[in-house]
């Protein structure tokens, strides 16, 4: 077991920070945001925490809140100036956003190491502060999910005039699900970043999107539960495609595509309508019965 | 790229003795922890077997299994001394590597590791490397923050140790004037284009007239090549990727530009095959190249044709010096441990030694040779006196 | 005015790029992020072929036209319409689609990489790319095909979408397809028929771009993806006439950076301008208000 756990542990810490990672992208499509600025948020968050490591010598936890306050606020500004713009045009404006922090990088001279990138930021990070981060994370988006909370941010999404004349504050909620992708994403950066202890203007981009969107939509795109699958999923899928060799990534390829075709709602969403039947048939059964008894 | 493997026959029994009777002394059966077994010393290499930088690992592993037979056939670490090669694929992406990196790492077997060949994955596992303390020898990889520590080296030049050549050989040309046309998001390129070329260009009295900055993404040079020509510099240093390179090339000449056209290894390993004709008369500095006339690497040249029926590439001298600089760590400390093979790559790195890619000199822990020139004319590499 | 000659030919290239895209995702809405495998896979195809034998000009462009128009039909067979079918509506299956074409395309990127082993290809044709000027400006053959054939389709399929009675059927399926199948709309071969066509789309840009550019690499189809989608929202989804307008613009901003020489500024101009452009006009220069969605 312990072999087990030390052989495999940087796929543990990378399950988990594709977690965060992919929450903020989830967040705010669960509030019918089309954003993907989590994404963006991830490079501030990491260039953040690597800069303050490496320029202002600051210890690990500094460097992290720094990277993630910086994230969340700029990704919340971002969100107040795209705000009229809906469905995949604000999607576009939301990348057009990771991609400029790619390129800021690129030119930022010394402050972010130019192209190559920034090195040398190892932070001192455990397992246990990772688990506990993402606990608490998770706790937060659990109670976002639970009841009355729950039900409104659906609402958001689902039907925006209804919302309205319920007296909900769309565009209120829409900006804190923006704070939050940004909180999010620059956390995932920040923890990422201080493990691998380097980051490049090359890993802000376009791919990053893909992945996280992978992930929440085979898993399950409404709760952070089907974000946790998809995360196990996407990171040790290699690791179980390994025998096929070469051919890897062609299978990837085919088990995304089928992934996409036979579960629609996602690995979650699929669980959740088997339970549901099963019950639905129990429940009918125990009604039969009932009523065989007493005819 | 690649550390020499020198082919000495006569060297071998001493300290290859000595690694059997270090195994032994621990006792008939017993096996010391991280000295991979009896008679194995197990090679991992952490490096792309697909993805985009596939090319470097697979070349790597093609030269370092050719290394492995040479060493095995010569009996250089004794008549029973076998190596075992694992191949761990990083598949390009930074995390699979320092995952990759740990499993291999906590191995006990593994002696000795290969280590990945973009400069991220290898700054990225640099520090573990440091922590775990196995000795890793990295191919390619040629940016800053890889080796940072004693248990991590380098067997390939980065670009810019030997970039000089190229500028000498455009001031003995005759060039007064320059065009930089280089890609500022590739991290090698960007150092290159921004202040090595201008530096040496400047001692040399060479002006750089122009210096254009395109990145990663950019796919179509018509508009660069036209300013080129119009400014029609002496000579053009082109620091592109592969496919960029082709096009570049292309438009330079469609854009009417004939002056002197230099570029970087890249360019090495066939990536300016699909170029044709344009690429005539492009000169460019390796590492290795089958061209390369002196013993060591014709004999790696022709070896590696015998055994894979094809010309090998730079990647292939990389792996198949590094195989060799370890194999001559055993043989000089006299011990196949982790901590062993780790003094006797210092060693090595101190004396230096003649491999696949020549005279290989070390600057710390980190290869430096002078690399040759290259012509590329019809389809073929020629040295440029 | 060399610079808007090149302008033109970078904006050609992208609008050929585009033009698949936009026509399926504007009236099918099928947003294809297959689209740039596809691309690549026909040239390589066309590549793998002419090393063979060589080949004239259109012969490369037959072979390429035809593996992209395979390509994409079966995209369509085997993962868009299942998918399609499994869904309750069009706007369900959105998401969905997306990360089916990102996993067919992740397909035959893994295999030319594996065959290629990354490095650029080409084509062995008979066909050489020679150089003109006129009124002193150089031009090459193979960019005067590219901007000819660009405004060509892109203009071709503004006209046919708006004159003819299929055109008509597919902007009504991109309007409401629900009401469109009850007036007679076979929708699925409809949308068949349009995924081979812009699979044919994408091969002629695979084609034309390695004959203009000299070489491809496998990752070339993935960095014009993020472009083409660019485009076609900046055009405003629908108007085929706004990706025409959207691939000069982009084209247009992408060479100015070039001229002015802040190259590592490239993809900042030209999305910064992107947003702003959104931000004036929240859809697309020439869109229309979203009404798929309800």
């Amino acid at each position: 077991m312990s072999d087990w756990y030390y052989m495999n542990v940087v796929l543990i810490q990378t399950t988990l920070t594709t977690l965060l990672l992919a929450l903020s992208i989830q967040v705010p499509l669960r509030f019918g945001v089309f954003s993907f600025a989590g994404v963006g948020a991830f490079g501030v968050g990491g260039y953040g925490a690597a800069m303050a490591m490496v320029h202002l010598e600051w210890s690990t936890w500094p460097a992290v809140l720094a990277g993630t306050l910086a994230a969340g606020a700029a990704v919340f500004v971002l969100g107040l100036v795209v705000q009229q713009l809906s469905g995949l045009y604000m999607g576009m404006a939301t990348i057009a956003f990771t991609l400029i922090v790619s390129v800021v990088a690129v030119n930022g001279g010394d402050a972010t190491g130019g192209a190559g990138g920034l090195y040398g930021a190892l932070g001192e990070i455990t397992m246990t502060h990772i688990v506990l981060v993402v606990l608490a994370v998770v706790a937060l988006l659990q109670w976002t999910e639970m009841k009355g909370l729950g039900r409104r941010i659906d609402t958001v999404r689902e039907d925006p005039e209804l919302a309205n004349a319920l007296g909900i504050n769309i565009a209120g909620y829409r900006q804190m699900s923006f704070l939050v992708s940004g909180l999010i994403g620059g956390l995932a950066g920040a923890l990422t970043t201080l493990l691998r202890s380097t980051i490049t203007p090359a890993e802000v981009n376009f791919h990053l999107v893909i992945v996280a969107l992978t992930a929440i939509v085979v898993g399950g795109s409404r709760s952070w539960i089907g974000a946790l699958i998809g995360a196990v999923i996407f990171v040790w899928l290699p690791t179980v495609l390994s025998f096929v060799e070469e051919w890897e990534k062609v299978a990837y390829g085919f088990i995304v595509a089928a992934a996409a075709i036979y579960l629609p709602t996602g690995v979650l969403g699929v669980a959740k309508d088997s339970w549901h039947r099963f019950r639905t048939r129990e429940e009918r059964a125990r009604v039969a019965a009932a009523l065989q008894e007493t005819s | 790229m690649g550390s020499g493997a020198l082919r000495r026959k006569t060297l071998v029994a001493g300290v290859a003795m000595a690694t059997v009777l270090g195994t032994a002394a621990c006792g008939s059966g017993g096996d010391s922890a991280g000295d991979g077994g009896d008679n194995t010393i197990k090679i991992a290499q952490v490096q792309d077997q697909t993805g985009p930088v596939a090319y470097a690992g697979l070349g790597a592993s093609e030269g370092a299994e050719l290394a492995i037979e040479e060493i095995e056939e010569q009996g250089f670490l004794g008549d029973d001394v076998k190596i075992e090669l694992e191949k761990y694929d990083t598949a390009g992406e930074i995390e699979r590597a320092s995952s990759e990196m740990n499993k291999a790492m906590a191995d006990r077997d593994v002696d000795a590791v290969l280590g990945p060949v973009s400069t991220q994955q290898a700054a990225t596992v640099a520090p573990l490397v440091g922590r775990s303390k196995v000795p890793t020898v990295f191919t390619q990889a040629g940016g800053e923050g890889v080796v940072v520590n004693d248990y991590t080296f380098r067997v390939t030049p980065p670009m810019e140790s030997y970039y000089a050549s190229v500028m000498d050989f455009l001031e003995e040309e005759g060039v007064k004037t320059a065009s930089v046309l280089y890609n500022a998001t590739f991290p090698t390129f960007a150092l290159l284009g921004e202040d090595d070329v201008p530096a040496m260009a400047e001692e040399r009295g060479i002006e750089i007239v122009q210096s254009l900055a395109v990145q990663m993404t950019t796919q179509d040079f018509s508009g660069q090549a036209q300013q080129i020509a119009k400014e029609g510099a002496d000579a053009v240093v082109m620091l592109l990727i592969a496919p960029q390179s082709v096009t570049a090339l292309g438009q330079l000449k469609d854009a009417g530009y004939d002056g002197q056209i230099v570029a970087t290894s890249v360019q090495a390993a066939g990536n300016i095959e699909a170029a044709g004709d344009n690429a005539n008369g492009l000169v460019y500095p390796v590492p290795f190249s089958v061209a390369m006339e002196d013993k060591e690497s014709d004999a790696f040249t022709k070896a590696f044709q015998k055994k894979f029926g094809k010309e090998p590439d730079p990647y292939a001298a990389d792996g198949y010096d590094a195989v060799w600089w370890i194999a001559r760590a055993i043989e000089a400390s006299g011990d196949s441990s982790r901590e062993g093979i780790r003094k006797g790559l210092e060693q090595i790195a101190g004396d230096g030694f003649t491999g696949a890619m020549g005279d290989l000199a070390f600057d710390g822990n980190d290869a430096r040779i002078d690399g040759v020139l290259v012509r590329w004319q019809n389809g073929k590499e020629t040295l440029v006196e | 005015m060399q610079d808007l000659l090149n302008a033109a030919t970078l904006g050609s290239i992208y609008l050929l790029f585009a033009l698949g895209m936009a026509l399926v995702w504007g009236t099918i809405g099928i947003l294809n992020f297959a689209h740039g495998a596809t691309f690549m896979f026909s040239a390589f195809i066309g590549h793998m072929v002419s090393k063979e034998t060589e080949l004239p000009f259109l012969g490369v462009i037959g072979i390429s036209v035809l593996v992209g128009a395979v390509i994409s039909s079966l995209t369509q067979l085997l993962a868009f319409q299942p998918i399609l079918k499994r869904s309750k509506s069009q706007h369900a299956a959105e998401m969905r689609i997306l990360i089916g074409g990102i996993g067919v395309a992740a397909i035959p990127l893994a295999l030319a990489q594996r065959e290629t082993r990354s490095s650029p290809f080409g084509f062995n044709s008979s066909y050489k790319s020679e150089v003109f000027e006129v009124l002193g400006l150089r031009l090459t053959t193979t960019s005067a095909i590219i901007i000819v054939a660009g405004l060509a389709i892109g203009v071709g399929l503004t006209v046919w979408l708006r004159r003819s009675r299929q055109g008509l059927a597919l902007r009504a399926i991109g309007v409401d397809a629900e009401t469109s199948a009850g007036m007679g709309v076979n929708r699925p071969l409809l949308a068949f028929t349009t995924m081979a066509v812009a699979g044919g789309l994408a091969g002629l840009a695979g084609a034309l771009l390695t004959f203009h550019l000299g070489a491809i690499a496998p990752e070339t189809g993935d960095q014009l993806v993020i472009k083409a989608f660019a485009i076609i929202v900046l055009g405003g989804l629908g108007s085929m006439l706004g990706t025409v307008i959207g691939a000069y613009v982009l084209a247009g901003a992408e060479t100015f950076v070039l001229v002015m020489n802040w190259g590592t500024w490239v993809d900042a101009v030209s999305f910064g301008l992107i947003f702003l452009i959104l931000l004036a006009r929240p859809q697309g220069l020439l869109g229309r208000k979203e009404v798929r969605r309800t």
